[in-house]
Order: structure tokens, then C-alpha cells, then sequence
């Protein structure tokens, strides 16, 4: 669908009458440079009718000026020179179309960040540079055209992927809005980890109890299609129209006819270790994740299958299928949250604490089973070596976070304070007579209720904190677990046995976050954050810079529960807004290939990332999707023949600018009209 | 690099050379039978001593390091030292020269007075990283095989040191320097165990001057690194630095009388350096590897006696 | 009255912290005080060695107390701190070059003033000073003599040329400098 113009027609063939505007923005670049002056000079450029200087032109009144010059029919064209197109770029353009002049004929200079900003004692370097840049810019401006925004549709439906927490409220939320959803999970089961928690803080809720509920509704929920034990393996399209292709991997188990008995798992003979209880109790090759997995079905773990057919032959239902493929499923939807989640620190990675190697140091996921109802001993601690319930416990603070060598990551996991605190107090309620420490740097209690939480645990309850990171932890005897660190407030070294040790692990990104990062086309930050990135840390916390796409949880960065589900509904939000429009417009910076022009060498095909350049083998030329294409120019540099030309980035705009950057005096020709 | 090609200049430091020269008699002895040759640094001095000299003045400390590495630039060959010591010190100030250029010149403008110039041009290698990366335990595993008609079998605490593994960054051992095993790997022959001890990677005490300026101090280190590898029931003690040696050598005497009140016992557990356990496990005798004890000189090294581990491995001292 | 006391900080200076900020040490401003380096020290459990005391006593600027501490020369330099310091703090790096600054003013053991005569007349920290070593290399089939300073009179020149150049005979009170030095601190 093409959007007419409003107002006075511009066909882009008049010769153009350039309108000037320059910005002081305050004393950021009024400061600096001599606005006036520069006023002057832009009057004295090619094509250029009036210069105009304003304090703050993006204000109402600074684009106000434009839109009035424009209906008075004094100007049709419009260069600012003011900041960052990426600040007011939009605002500028909104403000000719109000005028009545097509958008895509505005250019603005940045006189501020490219110039004042970093030019700030250098007056007449950066005046010059200033003069550069509104030259530049007026020279393009007198090639610009007029281009149409195209829309496109947008499919009713969203993808979520990962089906923990934040994937749960997002999918529910899109749902109950009247949106389709197809929720994928990796594993066999919702839940994430919330479902591996004992207790949260600081309510002391029961992790399971409040996420389990929700498991349920989002099994139920009409406009949800769950998928657990499947992936996403490709995706293709852009916002409003993507296509994904989800593998569903092979359960051998055909869960129509199951009836969850679990005989199976009585006799199958092959034991694992069990993912869910992080190690600390096997399970069996088939096996269902923990009890109130949702759904509730059975799985049989290849990798450990020795296929001796024995639950194939015991199972009442003959449910068993060995020759289970995995199939595929397409989809189309408009949206996409992406909500997968972290992994836990690997603690074998700091050597002197000594996980791995002393039998009774582990780590808080662990302890969070220990103390579960429905993990390894039923809710009973007990320490590895001889499973008895420890008499004393040490959680060392911080292992794998704040680390600014190549240990760990440098960040904050942010819940670590927090969990350690509410496991002492969870042990310290069943065992009283129990003597718990807490060695930390920092008691990091930000949230709501967090620092009354903290106080309360430390005066009801005994819990002794202690400040100092702990240094080594070496095995005593009877597998007893030293701890050596030294209290910075009293100053003194201290070495102290217990029967037990927990690792507080930060929150990692997962191991597959590049992978996601590829298949999604969205940005893996490159620090050593490894977490996906937002498209503004401030302003835009859950959408990506690929349009169409949200991120919600634990996968941008460590977050409690509350933020993880704040970022979800956000996230949902996100979506709906989106998709409730109906239509999406699509920018017109695409690239075209002149069909007479194209030699069929398809070196452009590998040159563009967004893969919207495709070859018709029947014309033997390459074709580009006006639609995937973002405009990035690659294809546009890299075609030996120069047969594919560029919306708004044309070598007739952009080699004047080159010319008159270098040859300072605007070259004084005749406009060409192609 | 090939086995038949490793050539280094021998750097002896001090200690080896003026008080423990079976260390420099082992090693010769053992390198010849792997066909390392090993040059005579002509002229060297003092590494100079990091733990004393490094903490006087950091410059003298580089420009006397470098004055040694030019002597095996000169002999164009990487430099092979057995002492953590003057490892700590050639290989970080051979790493500072080469990429600090300030210094460099700086050290260079003082080596012009005697003719001299840093060219970093060759590389500090440690013997445990000689018989570890460019001969490989396997090697000698199978060098052990036939080397001793009754293996060795006994049980050994190790003692890395310090210097060896720290600071790790440019050190060739990965990235793991709370437990390492590549020394351990190197001892495991001929039936040996190396024990896993209390505080095995905690330092002897002898290092940044400590043992020069507060002697006791420097003992009640090596006191509980005593009393842990006693605990396990060690048969000896290897070590891959001579001040660490001297330190449990003649350190193990001055516990037992400075801290006999304080310890339920005497020590009496035999220190060996290590390429004299490869000796033995290869089948040399202990005159070879600088194990034979002279009867007539007093106040000389060993000071603890290694009787008992040559009796225990069934070998007439 | 004997009871009153105080150690009150009433000035904080940078002098101090620029210095090793100069030298290359800027981590150590990023310093937590997590006390990861004094729960490591082996001294430490042993002596009132503060590692990160130290530390913070160098981000505060008192110089003369921390340049004048006999504490400062407890540490073994086994380097755990500076391995485990999870702000890349060069522990063990900044405490050598305090030692440097210490014996710039003046502070050094008399034990270590010996080593540095040593040193200077021999080129040796621990020197052939007895026969009996001579004759123990020989027991080992050794050279009498080992090819070091000992047998090269003119390399032993050179350390001395060098150790000149670099002002350490002055700084340590060694050679044409040497006399009956009050060491300060020892």
C-alpha cells in the first residue's frame, strides 16, 4: 500500500530550494561554534534559499519554523544541522511531512556529536568542521528524491522461546490478549528453574507452589501451542512475517497412549545423572524431569539408552517407540520474545574452593534441591559424604561474579545476597541449633522487602554474616570442609571447619546464547556481560535492534523474579503494541538491482547479512527483497558491475558530498534530474 | 622442537653452584641421557635474587637480569635454569624487556657501559618445563621401564614452589594454578605416588627475602609444611627449586630445634631434587646423581639425611 | 592518661597512589577490600601481615607508616594474592615496589644490607665464602671454581660497573658508599 503525499506535490524534478536550519542546542553546539556565522555561510551555498538559526530546533517552535516555510512554499528541501540523526532524525522528518513535504527529503548535518562534542576547544577547527558537514549535507539534499514507505501486514501471532518463568507470563499475557502463541521450551518440561527452587525471597513462598499454577494455565490456554523438547532451528522473514521451523525431538514415547504409570522407570536398568537435581541423584534413561512436570510426559534419554527393550516389553500400553523420528513444524507469526534464560556459574573453574573435588563444598542450585520437598532427600539436607544433616554451613558469596580476571564474569549476579540469606534461614527454621555464616564483600539487599528480609534474618534468626571473601577451602578430616578467608572488620585471619559448604554461583549466559544470537539475528553483546543485548539500556530494556523481536529474563542479564516477570509483561506488551496495528512500515532504504546492468556473478548474495538477496536462475540476475533488505550498502559497494543502486544513499547523493568534503568550494553545477 | 636438537645455556644462579652442587650434577647427569646439551653460562651472576634484590631497586634487578640473558644471546640459546628463583626473575624480566620499550632502553643505556646489549632474542625455560614440554612424561615413563629391576614405589610430596606457577600469565602451564598436575605427571614413574597433602601448594617460606631478614618466620612456614607432609606419610620430599631444598634440607634441622617444643617430633624426611628421582627411576646410581654423601666435609648439604629413601628403594648410600 | 589513644585519619593525600598509579599499578584504586588477598597470605595466619590493609593504606596515602612497617617485609612473595585478586589487583607487584619506595627512604633489614655487600663484592647474593664449598663441588665432579663471577674476574668488574650505573651502591649503602649505615627499621 503506497501513502499519497500531503499537501503541495513534490515530484522531486522542481530544482531544489533548500532550507537551512541550524541548531544552537543551548551551549552544546551555540557554545562552541558562532551559529550566525555559520548562517551566513549556508546562504552562500548552492541552492540553498534561507538559513535559519534556532536555540533548540527540535522543540515545537524550532520545528514549527520548518513546517511553516514549507507551506508557505518557500523551501523544498530541509537540512538541519543540529545532533545525532539518531537523536531527532524522525522528529525532523515528522515535522516536513506535517509540512507537507515527503519525508525522505529532509538530511540532517551533525554538527554536535561529530563536531562540537569533540571539537570543544578548538574553535575555528570546529567551525570549519561545522562548515564541512552543512556543506556536505546541502549537496546531498540537492539530490535527494522522493521515496514511499511501504507496510506490510503483520501475522496475529507470536513465538516465544523458552518456557520458564518469563516465558510463561509473556505467552499468557499474549494469549488472554487474544493472540496466538507457540511457546517452545527446550527441555521435556515448562518451568525453567523457578521449578528447581525451594523457597523465593522475601516472601518465603513456595517457588513451586506459585509457579505451578501457572504452569498449568499456560498447558491449558486455548491460544497457546506448547512445544516442550523442541528447538528452533531456522528462521527467516522480518517483523509482522517471520518464518520459523521448529524441531520437535522424539520422546520414543507416544504420549497418546501413555499412561503415566512409570513402570518403566521402576525397571529400566540404566542409571544417569539427573539434570534437574544438578548431579546429585540419578535418574533412569527414561524419566520424567520431576513430578509436576507440565506436561507430564515420559522421555527417553538416547544418550544413555541402552535400548534392552525392557520397558518396551513391561509397559502395559506398549507406549514404547524406539523408532520415534523427530518431526518439524512451520510457523508463521508476527512477533518473537525471546526468553531463555541463564545458566549457572561452573564453579570447578575457581580452583581453590575446590567444587568437584571436595565432596561436601557445592553449590546453591544444588542446595536449593537439598532443601526441596521433591528433591534428592526430600527436603532433608544432608551432606554428600555421609549424608548426614550438617551441624554448621558456610555460603561463600560471589563465586564466579565481580571477577575481573579470566575466572569468571565481571558483573554483579544480583541474587546472590538475596538466596543465600533465605537459604540459611530456611535450614536455621528446621534446625535451630545450627551455626550458618554467610561470607561475603557487599549484602546486596536492592528490592522490595529485600533489606527488611535481610535484618530480620540476621536478628531472628542467628545467621552470623561475616565480611570477607572466602580465599581456599581445603577438606579436613571426616570430609569436613575448611574455610579460610580473613575478617576485614576485625582484621584478623580466619580458619574455620564445617561440615558443609555452598557455592553462592552467579548467573551465567547460557552456553548456546551465540547460537540463539545467530538463528534470531539479534546482537550477543561482545563484552564479557555474553548476554543478548537491548536495544537501549534505558529506554528500550526488552526490545532488540531487530525489529520484531523482544527479549524478556534472565537472557539479557541476572534478574529476580519479580524484574524477570516485569520484563515479560513488558515484553507481551511490546508484542501486542506491535502486533495490534496491523501493519508495519517497512523503511525505504532498499537496495535495487538494475536488471541491465547485472552481470549474474551473484557476489552479492553472499555479501548480505540479512540474506535478502536472492537469483533468478530464468533472467540470470539477482533479485533483492525490498522488504528484508535494511539498507546496509554492502551489496551496493561489493557488485563489481555498479548495477545495484540504493534509495536515499545513491552514488549521485553521496559522491557529491564526497567531492565538495574534499574540494571544500561547492562544485557550482546545474542540478541533474535523472 | 626435536629431541636431538635442544641445546640451552645452563644458568646455575647461586645457591646450586655454591651450596647444593648435586642439583647441577643430577641434572647434567640426567639431561645427557636425553640428549639435551647444556652450554656453560660464562660470567653469570646473580640472577639477581628476586626476593631481595627485586624488592630493593626493580631497575638494577632488570639491568643486572638482562646482563645474564645477553650471555646466552650471545651463545644464540634459549637459557635452562633449575631454580624458581631465577626463574621468577630472568623469565619476567626477559618478558618486561621485550615489550616494555621505556625500560629497555633504560636498561640497554646501562648495559653500553660494559659493552652490552639486550636483544630479546631468546627464551627463559624452567628444567620441569624442559622435561615436561619438550620431552613429555611418557618418554620417561618408558625411559623408567627398564631402568631399575625393582621400581621405586615410593610415596612422594611434592613441593611446586611458588616462582614455577605464579604469576601464571606468562608462564606456559594453562590456566589452572590452584591444582596443577604437570609436576606431579613428571614424578609418577617407576611406581611413585605423589601424595596429596595439606596445603601441598603452600610456599616454603624462604622466598621475598623472608629467610634472610626473619629466619623463625621463614621456619614456621617450612614447620607446617613439615608437619602436613609428614602426616601423609611422605617417603621424601621433591622439590624443583634449591632454595625450597635448602629450605627443607637445612630448614628441617633448624625447625626441629627452634621448634622443639612446639613439634611432637623430630623430622627426618629426606629431601630430593627432582631430576634425581628421574635418575634413580632410570637405574643411575646415587653416586651419579649427586646422592653419595662426602665423609669427610662437615656443615655441608644434605643436612638431612638420604639414607632412609635410598634404603627404602633397596640402594647402598 | 595511659588509656587515651587515637589514630584518628584527619588528611588524605594522593602521593602515594600516584605514584604506583604511574608505575602501572592502576588496579589497585579499583580495590574492594574484599580481603581475598590477606585470607590467602601464608604470613599472614602467622604474622600481623594485612595485605589488604596494606592496600588500603596506600589508597589513603599514609606513606610513612606503611613505607616504615616491618610488616611490609613479611611478605614471602608466593604470589597467591595477586592470582586470586578478583579486581586484578598486582598484589604481590605493588608490595615489592613499596619495598623499593622503603628502601628509597631508607628502610632496609641489616640482613639484607649484608646481601647487598655480597652482592656488590661478588656478584653473588649467597657466595663461595668457604673452602669447604669448593671442595663439595669437587666430591660432585664439579669445577673446583663455577664458571659464574667466581671465575671471571672481569664479569665481576661488570656487576660492579653496572650496580654503579644504577646508583644501588648508593641506594644501599654498598662499595664507595658503604660505611657504618643506621638502617632505619631494622
Amino acid at each position: 500500500m503506497v501513502k499519497a503525499d500531503n499537501g503541495i506535490k513534490i515530484t522531486g524534478k522542481e530544482p531544489p530550494k533548500i532550507g537551512v536550519y541550524i541548531c544552537w542546542c543551548g551551549i552544546n553546539i551555540g557554545g562552541v561554534v558562532d551559529v550566525p556565522k555559520l548562517c551566513g555561510y549556508a546562504r552562500t551555498l548552492p541552492n540553498v534559499v534561507l538559513a535559519s538559526e534556532y536555540k533548540f530546533m527540535c522543540s515545537d517552535i524550532g520545528q514549527g519554523m520548518i513546517m511553516e516555510d514549507i507551506k508557505a512554499g518557500k523551501v523544498n528541501r530541509v537540512v538541519v544541522s543540529a545532533c545525532s540523526p539518531r537523536m531527532h532524525e524522525e522528529t525532523f522528518r515528522r515535522a516536513c511531512e506535517e509540512g507537507g513535504l515527503n519525508k525522505y527529503l529532509f538530511e540532517q548535518a551533525n554538527i554536535r556529536e561529530h563536531c562540537t562534542w569533540v571539537t570543544m576547544n578548538d574553535v575555528p577547527g570546529a567551525t570549519r568542521i561545522a562548515k564541512d558537514h552543512i556543506r556536505m549535507a546541502v549537496a546531498k539534499s540537492g539530490q535527494l528524491k522522493p521515496l514511499q514507505i511501504t507496510t506490510v501486514k503483520v501475522e496475529p501471532a507470536t513465538l516465544v522461546v523458552g518456557a520458564g518463568i518469563a516465558g510463561i507470563n509473556a505467552a499468557l499475557d499474549l494469549a488472554n490478549s487474544g493472540y496466538k502463541v507457540y511457546l517452545v521450551e527446550k527441555s521435556p518440561t515448562v518451568g525453567g528453574h523457578m521449578a528447581q527452587l525451594d523457597k523465593t525471597f522475601p516472601t518465603m513462598d513456595c517457588s513451586s507452589c506459585i509457579t505451578t499454577p501457572k504452569m498449568s494455565e499456560v498447558a491449558r490456554n486455548p491460544n497457546i501451542e506448547l512445544m516442550t523438547y523442541s528447538e528452533v532451528v531456522s528462521l527467516d522473514g522480518y517483523v509482522g512475517n517471520f518464518q520459523a521451523r521448529i524441531e520437535k525431538y522424539p520422546h520414543y514415547i507416544d504420549q497418546n497412549i501413555c499412561t503415566g504409570c512409570g513402570h518403566c522407570i521402576d525397571i529400566c536398568p540404566v542409571e544417569c545423572a539427573n539434570e534437574f537435581d544438578l548431579g546429585m541423584k540419578p535418574r533412569k534413561a527414561i524419566y520424567l524431569s520431576f513430578p509436576q512436570a507440565v506436561p507430564g510426559e515420559y522421555t527417553i534419554d538416547m544418550d544413555h539408552c541402552i535400548r534392552c527393550g525392557i520397558c518396551q516389553e513391561a509397559c502395559p500400553t506398549s507406549a514404547v517407540r524406539y523408532d520415534d523420528k523427530p518431526e518439524y513444524v512451520d510457523i508463521k507469526v508476527g512477533t518473537i520474545i525471546l526468553a531463555t534464560g541463564f545458566q549457572p556459574y561452573d564453579a570447578r573453574r575457581m580452583g581453590q574452593y575446590g567444587f568437584g573435588k571436595h565432596k561436601n563444598v557445592i553449590n546453591a542450585l544444588q542446595m536449593e534441591r537439598l532443601l526441596s520437598s521433591y528433591g534428592p532427600t526430600e527436603g532433608k539436607v544432608k551432606r554428600p559424604s555421609d549424608l548426614k544433616e550438617p551441624k554448621s554451613i558456610v555460603w561463600v558469596q560471589c563465586v564466579g561474579s565481580r571477577e575481573f580476571t579470566g575466572k569468571g564474569r565481571k558483573y554483579c549476579s544480583r541474587v546472590c545476597c538475596m538466596y543465600a540469606t533465605k537459604q540459611a534461614r530456611s535450614y536455621k527454621e528446621k534446625h535451630p541449633d545450627t551455626q550458618l555464616f554467610i561470607f561475603y564483600i557487599d549484602l546486596r539487599a536492592f528490592g522490595k522487602g529485600y533489606e527488611e528480609f535481610y535484618n530480620d534474618t540476621a536478628k531472628n534468626y542467628g545467621i552470623k554474616f561475616i565480611r570477607g571473601r572466602v580465599a581456599e577451602i581445603l577438606e579436613g578430616e571426616n570430609d569436613n570442609v575448611i574455610i579460610r578467608a580473613e575478617d576485614t572488620t576485625l582484621q584478623r585471619p580466619i580458619e574455620l571447619e564445617v561440615d558443609m559448604v555452598v557455592l553462592s554461583i552467579g548467573l551465567e549466559p547460557r552456553e548456546d546464547i551465540d547460537d540463539i544470537a545467530r538463528i534470531f539475528n539479534v546482537t550477543a553483546t561482545k563484552t564479557e556481560d555474553g548476554f543478548l543485548m537491548e536495544a537501549h539500556p534505558k529506554l528500550r530494556p526488552v526490545d532488540t535492534l531487530t525489529e520484531g523481536i523482544f527479549v524478556a529474563g534472565n537472557v539479557v542479564g541476572p534478574k529476580d523474579i519479580p524484574d524477570t516477570v516485569a520484563q515479560a509483561k513488558a515484553a507481551a506488551s511490546s508484542a501486542a503494541t506491535l502486533m495490534s496495528q496491523k501493519e508495519v512500515e517497512i523503511i525505504p532504504y532498499y537496495a535495487t538491482v538494475l536488471d541491465h546492468k547485472c552481470a549474474g556473478c551473484k557476489s552479492c548474495l553472499a555479501l548480505c547479512p540479512f540474506n535478502a538477496i536472492t537469483f533468478n536462475e530464468i533472467e540470470s540476475v539477482a533479485e533483492i527483497n525490498d522488504i528484508l533488505c535494511k539498507g546496509c550498502g554492502t551489496c551496493v559497494a561489493g557488485c563489481p558491475s555498479k548495477a545495484i543502486v540504493q534509495n536515499h544513499f545513491d552514488d549521485a547523493q553521496i559522491l557529491p558530498m564526497i567531492e565538495t568534503a574534499i574540494f571544500k568550494k561547492p562544485k557550482q553545477e546545474e542540478v541533474k534530474v535523472e | 622442537m626435536a629431541s636431538n636438537e635442544l641445546k640451552f645455556a645452563l644458568f646455575l644462579g647461586c645457591v646450586i653452584p655454591n651450596r647444593y652442587p648435586f642439583i647441577e650434577r643430577a641434572t647434567r647427569a640426567v639431561a645427557e641421557k636425553f640428549k639435551i646439551e647444556l652450554l656453560d653460562m660464562k660470567g653469570a651472576s646473580c640472577c639477581p635474587a628476586p626476593g631481595v634484590f627485586r624488592g630493593f631497586d626493580i631497575d638494577t634487578w632488570l639491568v643486572i637480569g638482562a646482563r645474564n640473558i645477553t650471555i646466552a644471546e650471545e651463545l644464540g640459546v634459549d637459557i635452562a635454569l633449575m631454580c624458581n628463583g631465577c626463574y621468577g626473575s630472568l623469565l619476567e624480566v626477559n618478558h618486561t624487556l621485550k615489550h616494555d620499550k621505556e625500560k629497555r632502553r633504560m636498561v640497554n643505556e646501562h648495559l653500553a657501559k660494559i659493552g652490552k646489549e639486550f636483544k630479546g632474542s631468546i627464551e627463559i625455560r624452567h628444567v620441569v618445563d624442559i622435561f615436561y614440554n619438550d620431552i613429555g612424561p611418557e618418554k620417561i615413563k618408558n625411559r623408567t621401564k627398564y631402568g631399575r629391576k625393582i621400581p621405586l614405589n615410593l610415596n612422594l610430596a611434592l613441593h611446586y614452589g611458588c616462582h614455577l606457577t605464579k604469576p601464571k600469565d606468562i608462564r606456559p602451564w594453562g590456566n589452572d594454578v590452584e591444582n596443577p598436575t604437570f609436576f606431579d605427571e613428571l614424578v609418577e614413574i617407576s611406581g611413585c605416588k605423589s601424595l596429596d597433602y595439606k596445603d601441598k601448594n603452600m610456599c616454603c617460606g624462604a622466598g621475598g627475602g623472608v629467610r634472610g631478614a626473619f629466619k623463625e618466620l621463614s621456619l614456621d612456614y617450612t614447620r607446617e609444611k613439615l608437619e602436613n607432609i609428614a602426616a601423609a606419610n611422605a617417603d621424601a620430599i621433591i622439590t624443583c627449586c634449591p632454595f625450597c631444598h635448602l629450605q627443607f634440607d637445612l630448614g628441617q634441622v633448624e625447625v626441629n630445634n627452634i621448634f622443639k617444643d612446639k613439634i611432637s617430633a623430630p623430622f627426618k624426611i629426606p629431601v630430593l631434587y627432582f631430576t634425581q628421582l628421574i635418575g634413580l627411576a632410570m637405574g643411575m646410581t646415587p653416586e651419579e646423581l649427586g646422592l653419595n654423601v662426602s665423609p669427610d666435609l662437615k656443615g655441608v648439604p644434605p643436612f638431612t639425611a638420604v639414607k632412609p629413601v635410598l634404603k627404602k628403594i633397596g640402594e647402598n648410600a | 592518661m595511659e588509656i587515651l589513644e587515637t589514630n584518628k585519619i584527619t588528611e588524605i593525600s594522593d602521593d602515594l597512589s600516584n605514584l604506583l598509579r604511574d608505575a602501572g599499578y592502576l588496579e589497585l584504586s579499583a580495590c574492594i577490600q574484599c580481603g581475598t588477598c590477606s585470607g590467602s597470605c601464608p604470613s599472614g595466619r602467622r604474622t600481623a601481615l594485612r595485605t589488604r590493609s596494606l592496600m588500603k593504606k596506600v589508597q589513603l596515602g599514609l606513606k610513612e607508616e606503611v613505607l616504615s612497617d616491618k610488616e611490609l617485609w613479611f611478605c614471602s612473595t608466593c604470589y597467591t594474592c595477586l592470582e586470586r585478586c578478583p579486581r586484578g589487583v598486582p598484589v604481590t607487584d605493588v608490595i615489592i615496589y613499596l619495598r623499593n619506595l622503603a628502601v628509597q627512604e631508607g628502610y632496609m633489614q641489616a640482613p639484607h644490607i649484608a646481601l647487598c655487600k655480597m652482592f656488590y663484592n661478588t656478584g653473588h647474593g649467597v657466595p663461595i665464602n668457604e673452602e669447604k664449598w669448593n671442595k663439595l663441588r669437587e666430591f660432585h665432579k664439579l669445577s673446583s671454581v663455577p664458571p659464574t663471577t667466581h671465575n671471571y674476574p672481569k664479569a665481576e668488574k661488570e656487576i660492579q660497573t653496572l650496580l654503579k650505573s644504577t646508583e644501588f651502591d648508593k641506594l644501599t649503602g654498598v662499595g664507595d658508599y658503604e660505611e657504618k649505615k643506621d638502617e632505619k627499621g631494622g
